[in-house]
């Protein structure tokens, strides 16, 4: 993991406005995360998250590919979700005592903003505007993955 | 309620207020029917009829005229609180009346061109139905109201129940007196479709079309009768002069009538 | 009068001539029968129906002119006294009277309640039209034709002599022959006129007619006269035309509850209720009570009622109809299709009164026509005529190769074959046979100089014992079939080929010709999800078209292990990359039935127009000509009308549960 501060916040509001998470949030928001987190860059196949490890950050992915991997006994790993640019992994790390509930491994060198779990949670504990403002989208994107997640479900393929 | 006739007779009292009298009059005009109904009721205020005053309560106040003078105000709260049922009736009590056009001119201007002192005739800016000051649990409608209407409302009144007055277009009427629709067959102007019945077609049976007096119906669609004259080629202001009758004032005409006097400027 | 209709027009019955200066006779024949003779008279700018005293009544040389919310009377350049179409008074005003004292109660002299003695007058109608005397039948059926009758309609109805007059002319607002009830008069009469120049050609159609007839100054007719007769109907049919196209209008209506238009039309629509005063058929009534003061005895009348009153409806509790949309959809759809449930018929015989007496003009055959569209068939060019275009019949082919795609799906390339099949266009197919096994639809998966490929899944009989064949068999094969995808229909905009699994089959040609041809294209996008990676088809193909610059390659799998590398998830997560205006997207999906649905979906709520969605179905078939009927989607067999669809063409048949 390559690790940069960034002092240039508006570098990185800039980047968040080219993903659909961060381009929707309030300007304040943009500017609290940018803040919070720091930007990342992962190698292909660095690991970022183990399952069953605490979630300790929450990531938006800026660029690259990060594949959601569950171990299945017999089957061995397999890819559940891919996360693509624009969408976030490591969303649990709002919740206390949240755990991975799958590994996620860069599949592609891949950029990311990454906000510390323990600093996230009490921002957004002490400023109400900036949950009023979060919560809505990490519920969109949410969302969106138990979208497809029923249609995986529903294994559109089947024969 | 009164199986004799005699037992109990309900006390009947009639008002007036901004009005002509031609209400009262209907009622004097069922003359088959006035020995009959001042046997079976206690008509015991009737201007029109007697000088003999007596104060209230009342079982019945039938109410004439619109709520047009300074003094009207208090008199219909005071009336309100004397009857047990109060019906208006008329063009003028449920609407306002042909003087309720004054609602949409410069009042004080109409006052000084007409009266020499005009600072000795005290009325209200606006006339207005007595529904706008009090509570009405009945009302008949037209400019007069019909003979047959009250004759049904006082007999509801004695036998106790609802009085069955139908709430259609006067086109229903038209139609089952197997009157040729004027509008359709002669482009003639006609406010029937929109209008209350209860007149049993009146006008159209005289070759004329529908003035409007019962006041529109529940739900009448006025802006598509009003834009549908004027696409047929009528002036806003002859549309305007239909609109404004005995009940302009009453929603929906009145809207339109606003909303034509907006558009003349 | 109930008749009992005659044999019918082709059994020719006695027919006489009437001058049309002894027609003052029939109406005093009919007096002196005892009969009050009510016919057209003109009052009031209109010709009504009314009593009349003699022929000097009848409106002689006059006609009208009518249109939605206009009637007018002009003159005639003839003498004719039938010369107009029917008028505002529909018949029923004299067997189903708009007011009628239909009980009487009482409270002395005992409690009770007491009918009318019914008494109906002898009448007879005048100038009856083909329309209404449907229209009466009409209104047997509603007051006759239950256990529950209307005794006093059947008293009228019986004391009626039908003196019925064809119709030599017609009004814009007729649409008689559309509803199927005109304009021939054909039965239903008991005498029947038909006019031409020189007076009236006249027929009995029963005893109590011909008993009027015979005592006319009568003779018999010459051929001229009855061919004039005959003639001038025939005139009038055709000058009517077919005003509205009225197959399957009743079941048309049943799906367009929610449609838009009723709120439209119930603008303009001021609910005066001509429309249902005026029609002969409406027959809904409001009961009114009278009592005298005491209210010891009481009179309930019937009055003609119409559902667009704001009380029709109304209970304690509320208005079931509250809007007006709600009243308006009430009529329409009695007239045109529920009453079809109730009666077995229409509601409506096309007389067009409800049309000329609206006052705000509002026409039905133009609601009707907007709210409940006909559905035009699919017409298509065909691309090439099929060979072998009986069911039987198959053209042979030699198998050239066999390419096995996935572990069960398998390409097969066909050669040596009818060079009709090298002129079909993507999103064809063939019907493919072994001797021995059922013939098997096969999209064509790929064009070539010499022969075409098919992709094949083994799943059943025929078609696992194709992939199993070697290079050198021979197959049957017939097509190519069905209809193609509309390349044309991307010109110019944004094509973009949405396939899940073997669906890429039968898109596989098409990308191929969107290649060849990607300058007519702004951009050419294949989104394509499959299970697994190991389920893909055509990787070969799929990696060279991601390598070039032509067109926009975006993959997907559901699930996969560590080494694949790319996108994980369902194929709709892949139109988050969809950057452009969605609204000039021309997409052409292909998958799974789910994955279709979900597609099309997603493709909608991101704005691209329905019309521009193209899918191809998967049926059963069993000919694949549109003989056999197994691949039946509501109206369409979709082996001759599609298998290509646009969304707007099947409508509400897309995705629906059980079709």
């Amino acid at each position: 993991m390559h690790a940069r501060a960034m002092d240039d916040y508006a570098a990185v509001i800039a980047m968040l406005n080219h993903t659909w998470f961060g381009a929707e949030l309030a300007p304040e928001t943009q500017e609290r995360l940018a803040k919070l987190g720091n930007i990342q860059d992962f190698e292909v196949d660095e690991v970022i998250l183990h399952e069953g490890n605490d979630t300790r950050a929450m990531g938006v992915l800026v660029s690259g590919r990060l594949a959601l991997r569950t171990l299945v006994p017999e089957r061995g790993p397999v890819t559940i979700l891919s996360v693509e640019p624009g969408d976030i992994f490591g969303w649990s790390a709002v919740l206390t005592d949240a755990q991975a509930q799958s590994t996620v491994v860069a599949t592609e060198a891949s950029r990311a903003l990454v906000i510390d779990g323990v600093r996230l949670r009490a921002a957004l504990k002490e400023d109400h505007a900036l949950a009023a403002s979060l919560y809505p989208q990490i519920l969109n994107a949410v969302a969106r993955r138990l979208r497809a997640t029923r249609l995986q479900l529903l294994d559109l393929f089947a024969r | 309620m009164a199986s004799t006739g005699k037992a109990v007779r309900p006390r009947v009292a009639v008002a007036k207020f901004a009005s002509c009298d031609g209400c009262q009059l209907t009622l004097l005009d069922l003359e088959d029917q006035l020995l009959e109904i001042v046997t079976r009721f206690d008509v015991v205020e009737f201007p029109e009829a007697t000088s003999r005053r007596s104060p209230g309560p009342y079982d019945v106040v039938l109410v004439e005229g619109s709520i047009s003078a300074p003094e009207h105000l208090d008199q219909i709260q005071a009336l309100r609180k004397q009857a047990r049922v109060l019906v208006t009736i008329g063009a003028c009590a449920t609407a306002g009346g042909i003087q309720a056009l004054r609602n949409w001119a410069d009042h004080d201007a109409y006052r000084a061109a007409i009266y020499d002192h005009p600072e000795w005739v005290e009325s209200l800016a606006k006339a207005t139905a007595v529904s706008d000051h009090v509570r009405v649990d009945a009302e008949l409608r037209g400019c007069p109201i019909d003979g047959g209407q009250l004759l049904e409302l006082m007999t509801a009144v004695l036998v106790g129940r609802r009085p069955q007055i139908r709430e259609e277009a006067v086109c229903r009427e038209c139609k089952r007196k197997g009157i040729v629709c004027m509008v359709v067959a002669s482009g003639d102007a006609c406010m029937g479709p929109l209008t209350t019945s209860g007149c049993n077609a009146l006008c159209p049976t005289y070759g004329r079309g529908c003035y409007g007096c019962f006041g529109p119906r529940t739900g009448a669609n006025a802006k598509s009768w009003s834009a549908g004259l004027m696409q047929s080629g009528r002036a806003p202001e002859e549309v305007w002069r239909l609109f404004a009758g005995f009940t302009g004032y009453a929603e929906p005409f009145r809207s339109v009538l606003t909303e034509l006097g907006k558009s003349k400027g | 009068m109930i008749t009992n209709p005659v044999p019918g027009p082709t059994a020719v019955a006695r027919q006489w001539f009437l001058a049309r200066s002894d027609l003052d006779a029939l109406i005093q024949a009919l007096r002196k029968a005892g009969r009050t003779v009510i016919g057209p008279t003109v009052r009031d700018g209109a010709i009504v129906n009314d009593e009349i005293q003699s022929a000097a009544d009848l409106p002689a040389g006059i006609r009208d002119e009518q249109a939605a919310g206009r009637y007018r009377l002009a003159e005639r350049s003839d003498d004719r006294v039938f010369g107009y179409t029917v008028g505002p008074t529909p018949w029923k005003r004299f067997t189903f009277p708009p007011n009628l004292p239909i009980a009487t109660a009482h409270l002395s002299g005992g409690f009770g309640f007491e009918q009318p003695h019914i008494t109906a007058p002898q009448l007879a109608f005048l100038g009856v039209r083909a329309c209404e005397i449907a229209a009466l039948g009409m209104q047997d059926r509603v007051f006759l034709g239950s256990p529950f009758t209307d005794e006093d309609f059947r008293a009228r109805r019986k004391a009626a002599l039908i003196v019925a007059v064809q119709c030599t002319t017609c009004s814009s607002t007729c649409f008689c022959s559309s509803m199927g009830t005109g304009p021939e008069v054909r039965n239903g009469y008991d005498i029947l006129l038909t006019e031409i120049d020189e007076g009236f050609v006249v027929q009995a159609g029963s005893p109590a007619g011909a008993a009027i007839v015979a005592h006319l100054p009568t003779r018999r007719p010459t051929h001229a006269e009855t061919g004039a007769a005959v003639d001038s109907v025939e005139a009038v049919r055709t000058q009517i035309g077919e005003p509205l196209p009225i197959a399957g209008i009743d079941r048309r209506l049943q799906h367009q509850l929610d449609n838009p238009r009723w709120g439209i039309v119930a603008e303009r629509c001021v609910e005066c209720g001509n429309c249902t005063m005026a029609c002969p058929t409406c027959f809904c009534t409001s009961v009114t009570e009278r009592s005298d003061m005491e209210g010891r005895t009481a009179t309930t009348e019937r009055q003609w009622d119409s559902c667009f009153d704001v009380n029709f409806a109304k209970v304690a509790g509320g208005d079931f109809r509250a809007r007006p949309r709600d009243r308006y959809r009430q009529w329409l759809m009695h007239k045109f299709s529920t009453w079809m449930d109730q009666f077995g018929s229409f509601g409506c015989v096309g007389c067009g009164r409800c049309i000329t007496w609206c006052p705000v003009r509002i026409d039905v055959r133009e609601e009707l026509q907007v709210i409940a569209p006909v559905i035009q068939p699919v017409e298509r060019p065909v691309a090439v005529e099929p060979v072998a275009a009986s069911p039987g019949d198959f053209s042979i082919a030699r198998l050239a190769s066999v390419r096995q795609e996935t572990e069960d799906t398998t390409t097969l390339s066909l050669t040596d074959m009818d060079p009709a099949f090298l002129a079909g266009r993507p999103g064809q197919f063939v019907m493919v046979a072994l001797p021995a096994f059922p013939a098997v639809p096969i999209s064509i998966s790929r064009f070539h100089s010499n022969g075409i490929d098919l992709t094949i899944r083994a799943v059943g009989a025929t078609s696992t014992a194709l992939v199993n064949l070697h290079p050198g068999a021979k197959v049957g094969v017939r097509g190519p079939l069905g209809t193609f995808w509309p390349i044309e229909d991307a010109f110019g905009r944004h094509a973009v080929v949405v396939a899940g699994g073997v669906g890429l089959s039968p898109l596989h040609g098409l990308v191929e010709a969107l290649v060849a041809n990607r300058d007519r294209f702004e951009s050419v996008s294949l989104y394509y999800g499959s299970r697994t990676p190991e389920d893909q088809l055509f990787r070969d193909d799929l990696a060279t078209w991601s390598a070039g610059k032509a067109i926009d390659v975006a993959v997907t799998v559901d699930r996969a292990g560590p080494e694949w590398k790319g996108r994980v998830g369902v194929v709709t997560t892949l139109f988050d990359m969809m950057s452009c205006d969605c609204s000039r997207i021309t997409a052409f999906v292909v998958g799974p039935e789910r994955m279709m649905q979900a597609s099309v979906q997603s493709l909608i709520s991101k704005g691209v127009p329905p019309e521009r969605i193209h899918v191809s179905m998967e049926r059963h078939m069993e000919c694949g000509i549109g003989l056999c009927g197994h691949c039946q989607t509501g109206r369409y067999f979709v082996c001759k009308d599609g298998p290509v669809f646009s969304l707007s063409e099947l409508g509400d048949l897309y995705v629906r549960e059980g079709i």
